[in-house]
């Protein structure tokens, strides 16, 4: 019985792997000068698996690239906008992720992270029920949530499985 | 060669309730540290008046508990001996330390805040002894409180505030408290609103005031040894990612102290240099 729990244990971690943000395009709030947006990339260098960070001052945008196999968490992301003293608007997210949930109620996991989101289509004729239980990557959109809080909501533009 | 060193070696600011890093150079502002952020500045601050001129120079140590709670410590020196009155704006030879609490916090659209702070320290005596009128008192601590208000944008500033600091009566000698009190208006060019890999520079003007109470000498007071004054000038603040660099003069538009015991104070003048070492530090998910 434990070789058989092994067995699918290696099977699967492959697959687990695969769910991770690759791309988080914050919109920050409050940022009014350079030591800010350097506090920011600092902050968002700081999370492991970040690979670069990229931060607009007169738009606010903080564009974070992630490394393959990297399990950093939304969380984090706001985590160091708060502990400078910003506020994080939506964020504009490329995530691979486990689509489980129904037809009717979708749900992305970011296996190695504990987020969770349910999907909620931007466009009508968005059809995922091939899709469940497969390994997907969603473009999306995950709402501003309240201070220390994390949404759980992802409003999907696309999602294609990923082969 | 030995002031060289000096100089060199330490500078001033003015005070821990000013603001240093992220605002004005001699005016009340509310920018605080991040979460874990280690700040240090250190500078030099100038009063030049007919009865002689005063450097103080020293160093100021700030770190951020909270993204709105910064504990910081100001280890001053004080140079030459002019004959001036008792300034809070100005550092003088007291050691300090304190808390800031930003309390109102508004984040309104990219790149603004609105937000107070209120800052609240304990001024201990130096080693140094002060000169003119000061000389010879006997010192003992005080406490200060300061609260700031304002704007921070990309484009404009503006912050209003105001302090006073009590000092102790010490063997029937009392240090002037003071009341002080600024407003400044601050502007970054649009052609200067770039990335944060290149200098940032804004400048400001600094309207600030201040008075000081009677000066008590062995239970007497000293007639005429109150004073009131308000001055006016420019400053610049340039910031390249965890260096800012400081620098403002300022004129007296008012004032009403006695020129046989202060002699007229003519100008102020400030540099300051600070190094802000953030945190990379998140906790895992």
């Amino acid at each position: 019985m434990k070789k058989i729990i092994a067995a699918a244990f290696f099977v699967l971690l492959p697959l687990a792997a695969h769910a991770e943000y690759e791309q988080v395009n914050l919109t920050v709030f409050g940022m009014d000068c350079a030591p800010c947006a350097h506090a920011i990339h600092v902050s968002m260098k700081g999370i492991e698996g970040v690979n670069t960070v990229d931060v607009d001052l007169n738009t606010g945008l903080v564009i974070i690239k992630l490394a393959p196999g990297n399990s950093a968490s939304m969380r984090q992301f706001n985590q160091a906008v708060e502990k400078n003293g910003f506020t994080h608007k939506d964020a504009e997210v490329i995530v691979k992720g486990n689509l489980t949930g129904t037809a009717n109620a979708p749900v992305l996991e970011v296996s190695g992270t504990s987020d969770r989101y349910a999907l909620s289509a931007t466009a009508a004729n968005l059809d995922i029920v091939s899709l469940l239980g497969k390994t997907v990557t969603v473009v999306g959109v995950i709402p501003q949530a309240p201070k220390g809080k994390q949404s759980d909501t992802l409003l999907y533009k696309t999602i294609t499985e990923v082969r | 060669m030995k002031s060289f060193i000096v100089l060199a070696c330490a500078f001033a600011l003015p005070c821990i309730a000013l603001a240093a890093d992220h605002g004005p150079v001699f005016s009340y502002a509310t920018p605080v540290n991040s979460e874990r952020e280690l700040s240090f500045d250190s500078g030099i601050f100038g009063r030049s008046g007919s009865l002689g001129t005063q450097l103080s120079t020293g160093s100021s140590f700030g770190y951020g508990l909270t993204p709105q709670i910064t504990v910081n410590a100001f280890l001053p020196a004080t140079f030459g001996g002019g004959s001036l009155p008792e300034s809070r704006m100005v550092s003088g030879g007291e050691w300090s330390t304190g808390v800031s609490w930003r309390f109102l916090h508004s984040v309104t659209s990219v790149g603004k805040r609105v937000e107070s702070t209120a800052s609240l320290g304990i001024v201990v005596p130096g080693p140094q002894q002060d000169s003119g009128v000061l000389a010879g008192l006997h010192r003992a601590p005080g406490v200060a409180g300061s609260l700031a208000s304002g704007l921070a944008s990309r484009s404009q500033y503006f912050w209003v505030g105001g302090g006073y600091t009590r000092f102790r009566e010490a063997s029937n000698d009392h240090r002037p408290d003071t009341l002080s009190w600024s407003g400044v208006y601050g502007y970054r060019p649009a052609k200067l609103r770039r990335g944060y890999d290149k200098w940032d520079y804004r400048g400001f003007a600094e309207l600030t005031g201040e008075h000081t109470g009677n000066v008590l000498k062995s239970g007497a007071t000293r007639p005429g040894s109150s004073t009131t004054s308000v001055w006016l000038g420019p400053s610049v603040l340039a910031i390249f990612k965890d260096v800012a660099i400081s620098g403002g003069v300022q004129a007296p538009v008012f004032r009403d102290a006695s020129d046989s015991i202060y002699g007229r104070e003519h100008l102020r003048f400030a540099i300051n240099f600070s190094y802000l070492k953030y945190s990379s530090h998140t906790s895992s998910h």
